[in-house]
């Protein structure tokens, strides 16, 4: 194969990653043909007009890259797509339409489809079983997907109707402000003219988290020793009280429940919760082996999380 | 996880197409959507970004008709490739009852395939499932571009992603349609068989 061959060939393959949107494998061969006219295409005829336009092929390319990873935000779908995904995501089978219009707009949060999660948890808000932990959804939906500013107006807004009894105001005041202190933020939750109410228990003075933290979906923990050390492991939760979060661990993973011993310190924890990831650090609060059910044998591990 | 609605006697599946970014995953459902006119159930929905590449999913409805005395329906979906979409991967893997693996023939994309096969492994652990146990075909795609890139031989991507596996495996060119077929042909038997088996729906 001949110099110039071998370079058309080369071009020719780069132009057919470039068809199949790879662009960083095109971008990568375009360089590689740059390279050998560079070291032995001298004689090749009009040298620098090649070189020229192939360098403009990477330059393209690279800011096609860039504006690929640019667009990396989840864009807003069409209402159609958006009730597919409501239709197909919301995996409930309790048979109870709330519970499953709940998992319905939890997926569209999942999706990044905030706007229309929250008017779907906002009609939630009249069921009186479902009005807490829609109300909190909002809330999340508002802060990852607008601001902060944003949330507060909007429990402002419940402080002043009467859509909420003074338990669940309490109740979503006190995740708001758990939030808020996990994350440093300084905001004050009422209007310079609200009175707060003196008999209501504040919770954030109690020990501990409860209630402060997001509802975690998952965890990833990595174990400072044993045979595990250092590798990542992902665990979904499987219920949730307050900060305590409980795991299912397979009893094939014998190592990784023979390492989290009771009262074992995890730090550095990643959270996942349905519309954040927040780091943080749990101890193992309890261990036990599930003695019934299709689970039998399995482990059922409790972590309390603590502030990191 | 099927639907099995005994009172209705009906079953419906869901296989999801998975591999690495551009590696032919919506075109398979595409030609599917095209050459299976009769059992097509609905509209094939694609919600792309403005490069063609799947931001959620694809999906394809379709009806296999009366199996065993059971109406059986199947959802195909596909996932994103892209590597930054591994939480939508993962949900959309939720509830998965049968598995087409599409690999990309060209030497350029080998890692791309071993990393994607692995991200699947992990994602069915953390379901509580294994690539070991579920329903799962290979399809080796894109080769109808060998003699115009570098592409891998069957030998090299079966020792690459099924020396362990030893599951089914299928060269194919989904532009062309070659070995789509087959491919989802031969997932919907064993995912079939497989929910047989969980099931018994021929014995109710």
């Amino acid at each position: 194969m001949t110099l110039q061959e071998k370079i058309k060939a080369l071009l020719q393959e780069a132009d057919l990653y470039k068809n199949q949107s790879l662009l960083n494998e095109a971008k990568d061969k375009f360089a590689e043909v740059l390279d050998l006219i560079k070291e032995k295409g001298s004689s090749i005829k009009n040298v620098d007009n090649v070189i020229n336009a192939i360098s403009k092929k990477v330059e393209a390319l690279e800011k096609e890259i860039e504006t690929m990873y640019k667009s990396a935000t989840t864009p807003i779908v069409s209402e159609k797509a958006q009730n597919l995904i409501k239709q197909l995501f919301s995996f409930s089978n309790s048979g109870n339409s709330n519970e499953a219009n709940l998992q319905a707009a939890i997926a569209l949060a999942k999706f990044g489809q905030h706007e229309r999660a929250i008017k779907e948890f906002k009609d939630l808000l009249k069921v009186d079983s479902m009005r807490l932990v829609a109300a909190k959804n909002v809330l999340r939906c508002l802060i990852s997907h607008t601001s902060i500013d944003e949330a507060i107006t909007q429990f402002r807004e419940w402080q002043s109707n009467d859509l909420f009894n003074p338990q669940e105001l309490e109740k979503v005041k006190v995740f708001l402000e758990g939030y808020f202190a996990k994350h440093g933020i300084e905001k004050d939750l009422f209007q310079s003219n609200a009175q707060q109410n003196e008999d209501q228990p504040s919770y954030l003075e109690d020990e501990g988290l409860d209630e402060e933290i997001l509802d975690i979906s998952s965890i990833a923990i990595t174990l400072d020793n044993g045979p595990n050390k250092g590798e990542p492991v992902e665990l979904d939760v499987s219920f949730q009280a307050g900060n305590i979060i409980s795991l299912i661990i397979s009893s094939q993973d014998k190592s990784l429940i023979d390492n989290l011993k009771v009262g074992v310190k995890l730090n550095n924890v990643h959270f996942y919760s349905p519309v954040a990831i927040f780091s943080g650090s749990g101890i193992v609060a309890e261990k036990s082996i599930i003695a019934t059910g299709p689970k039998k044998g399995d482990y059922s591990l409790d972590i309390k999380v603590v502030n990191s | 996880m099927p639907v099995f609605n005994i009172a209705k006697r009906e079953i419906e599946a869901k296989i999801v197409y998975y591999g690495p970014g551009r590696g032919g995953k919506t075109t398979n459902l595409e030609y599917a959507y095209k050459a299976f006119k009769k059992q097509v159930m609905g509209e094939m929905v694609a919600i792309n970004t403005e490069g063609d590449r799947t931001l959620f999913f694809d999906f394809l409805p379709i009806g296999l008709g009366k199996i065993q005395g059971c109406d059986v329906k199947v959802q195909l979906y596909t996932v994103p490739g892209q590597v930054q979409y591994k939480s939508t991967r993962k949900l959309v893997l939720q509830g998965v009852d049968g598995l087409v693996f599409v690999a990309d023939s060209m030497v350029v994309r080998r890692e791309k395939n071993m990393i994607a096969l692995k991200d699947l492994s992990d994602n069915l652990k953390e379901y509580g499932m294994s690539i070991f146990k579920i329903p799962l075909i290979l399809q080796y795609n894109k080769r109808d571009l060998e003699g115009k890139v570098p592409i891998m031989s069957i030998e090299e991507m079966e020792h690459d992603l099924n020396r362990q596996l030893k599951v089914p495996s299928f060269p194919g060119s989904a532009v062309t349609g070659e070995g789509v077929g087959k491919t989802l042909q031969e997932c919907l038997k064993l995912t079939l068989k497989s929910l047989q088996k969980e099931l018994n729906w021929a014995g109710k």
